[in-house]
Order: C-alpha cells, then structure tokens, then sequence
C-alpha cells in the first residue's frame, strides 16, 4: 500500500508528512476488481450525501445563472476576437489597403521595367560597339596579312631578278675556256689577315 | 577554429541581424543567376557573397536559388504567390545599387516594419495571462518571487478559504 519513494517531486496530493524522515506515498485503488472487500467494510451501506431540498432548488438557480451568464461572457469574447480578425482580413479597410498595395505594387513594377529597359538599351550599345570593334580587328588582321603577302612577293621578285642579274656572270660551257684564260691571267691573293672591325691589316705576299 | 573561410564575420550573427532586405509576404522564390568571371557579372558575385546570407537569415521562408554560368548576363527573378514573376537585370551594376534596387521594388518599408515590431511587442505584453500561444505565461504562480502554484507545494493554512471561513465562524 505504501510506497518508498527516492526524493523526486510529486504533486502535493500523493505526499504524506514525513514524520519518520521518509517519504511515502499512498496509491488509489490497490485491489483489483476481482479481489473481496475488507472484513472491516464488512455491512457497509454507502449512501449518498444528504441533500437538503430547499438549499438544492437554491443552488441551482444561482448555478443556472452563474453558468448563463459566464458562458455569454465567454462567448461574447469569442465573438469580439473573430469579429476583429475578420475585420482584419476581409473588413472595407483591409480591402483598401489591399487596393493601395497593388497600386503601389504596379507603380514599382513599372519602373523596374524602366530599368531594365534602360539596362537593355546600354547592353545593345555595348554589344553593338563589342561587334564592331571585333569586325575592325578582322579588318586590320586581313590588311596586314595582304601586306605581308605583297611584301614576300616584293621580294622573292627581287631575289628573282638579283638572280638573273648573277646568272649573267656565270660560267657556262661556252664560255668556260675563256673564263680559264681570265683566271689564270689575274691571280688573286687570298693570304692576309683582318682585325676586329673587317679592316685588311697585313698581306702576305703570293709566290 | 571559430574562423571558417574568407570573411568570416559573413558568419556573425551581428552581420546577419544586420541584413535589412524583408521580402513582402507574396514573394516565395528568388533566383540569382550570374556568372563566375567577367566584369559585368562583378556586382552579382558580390551580392551572392555578401548579400545572400542576411537575406536568407531575415527571410527563412522565402526559397533562394542560385545558378552559375547558365546565361550570359546576370539577373535576378523573383516568384509571388500569384504567379507574377519579376525580372531585375543586374549586369554591370554595383552590389549596394542592386541591394537598394530589390529594396525599393520588393522589400517591406520602414512603417509597415514599425507597425509590425508594435503589434509584436503587444503580444508580448507581460501583464497579459493565458494559453501559451497566444501570452508568455499562464498563471502568475509561474511568475518568479510570486506565491508557488498550489498544485505543487501546499499553501499555507493561513491562505487558504476555507482556514479562514473556518476561523472568521469560531471568532463569530
């Protein structure tokens, strides 16, 4: 029936005084249903309390209104909070603020448009002006590239002539013997020295 | 150890409470597409960096999207409840100039934030008891240096009605 319990908080119901220094506690309905009454409830007829007729007509008229009236108390509170939330969310004022926050809405809408019209305009720019410097570029490469065509050509045309400029000293079969004749006629000396600059410092002389 | 990353304070919740973009209660999705390198896409990057953070913090309901290197340029697209979708080109514009921008279009203004940190703090008013939804406390037993709720300790026989119906009838 009683149970030691180790120090933890329980409702002020299920505590008994601690006159031995532990803590008990009384549990409600330890038998079950099957289990036989005590020997000293034994003859026990349980009544219900007495009630006195003239003081029970008065209670529950002083019940029956008390109830009335706090119920209507309650329920016109009730009301009040669900009137004002409706108000809120559906009333004429709520109505124009909705109006007056789309206006609102549609003026900024409309100047973000601007702006990104305004952004567009400056990118078209930007694009237009990129394009053109990218054509301008390809236009130079394509110059120059002609240029430097022109100018290989220039020059392989003046190695061209320079060579048939020379061809006209070379030494051919025909005039092979007379070529001999003229070399062995003048002989040149190839016996000298040069300093740094190129300049002909000293011969020595051919025997 | 309490440093992560570049700008770290990114992370502080000194900077985030900072944050001063409050999205109007029909914007429920924003996307942010920019690109990872290029000059014009310089002011987008810094927003992300910077920006998106405090957004995020001061609006844990609006979804955030980002998309990297999708488009060519970069812009911002915001999606209302009512399906309206509201594009804000950004490219080559400063990432103060396109915080002030979403501020100006899409954000709450400074009186509707004023009224709603009012009506809040109603709310919270402490002399109102009730259900915890609605008040902060139910009994004033909660209340610290008040009288403990009976429930929990006993009172004082002296406090009781009944002690004191019971004396008021010997005395009489």
């Amino acid at each position: 029936m009683f149970k030691v319990i180790g120090g933890r908080a329980l409702p002020a119901a299920r505590l008994l005084a601690p006159r031995c220094g532990v803590w008990v506690e009384s549990v409600r309905g330890r038998k079950s249903r099957n289990d036989p009454p005590a020997k000293s409830k034994e003859g026990r007829i349980k009544l219900p309390p007495p009630v006195d007729p003239v003081e029970m007509v008065v209670m529950k008229e002083r019940f029956t209104e008390y109830n009335l009236i706090m119920r209507a108390l309650r329920l016109e509170f009730k009301e009040e909070v669900l009137r004002k939330k409706y108000e809120e969310e559906t009333g004429s004022l709520a109505e124009e603020r909705a109006r007056q926050d789309a206006e609102e809405h549609k003026i900024l809408m409309e100047w973000n448009g601007a702006e990104n019209h305004r952004m567009l305009k400056i990118r078209q720019l930007r694009v237009q002006k990129e394009t053109e410097e990218a054509d301008q570029r390809k236009l130079e490469v394509i110059l120059k590239r002609d240029h430097e065509r022109q100018a290989f050509i220039q020059q392989k045309e003046q190695e061209i002539l320079q060579l048939q400029e020379d061809a006209k000293n070379f030494i051919t079969l025909e005039n092979l013997d007379q070529r001999i004749e003229e070399a062995l006629d003048r002989p040149r000396n190839y016996n000298y020295a040069v300093d740094r600059e190129g300049r002909v410092v000293k011969r020595t002389v051919l025997d | 150890m309490p440093m992560k990353g570049r700008f770290p304070i990114r992370r502080t919740l000194e900077y985030l409470q900072k944050g001063d973009l409050i999205f109007k209660n029909r914007v429920k999705i924003m996307t942010v597409n920019y690109n990872t390198s290029g000059e014009l896409s310089e002011g987008a990057r810094k927003f992300v960096f910077f920006n998106i953070p405090q957004i995020q913090y001061k609006n844990p309901w609006v979804q955030v999207v980002m998309f990297k290197n999708m488009t060519p340029s970069s812009f911002l697209k915001f999606y209302l409840d009512d399906g309206e979708q509201v594009l804000v080109d950004v490219e080559g514009k400063d990432h103060q100039l396109i915080t002030q921008h979403v501020k100006k279009i899409l954000c709450k203004s400074e009186e509707v934030l004023h009224v709603e940190a009012l009506a809040k703090m109603q709310e919270s008013n402490p002399a109102n008891f009730g259900p915890k939804k609605y008040c902060l406390k139910e009994c004033i037993c909660e209340v610290e240096g008040q009288v403990p709720c009976p429930g929990t300790t006993p009172l004082p026989k002296e406090f009781t009605g009944k002690y004191r119906t019971q004396m008021a009838a010997a005395q009489e």
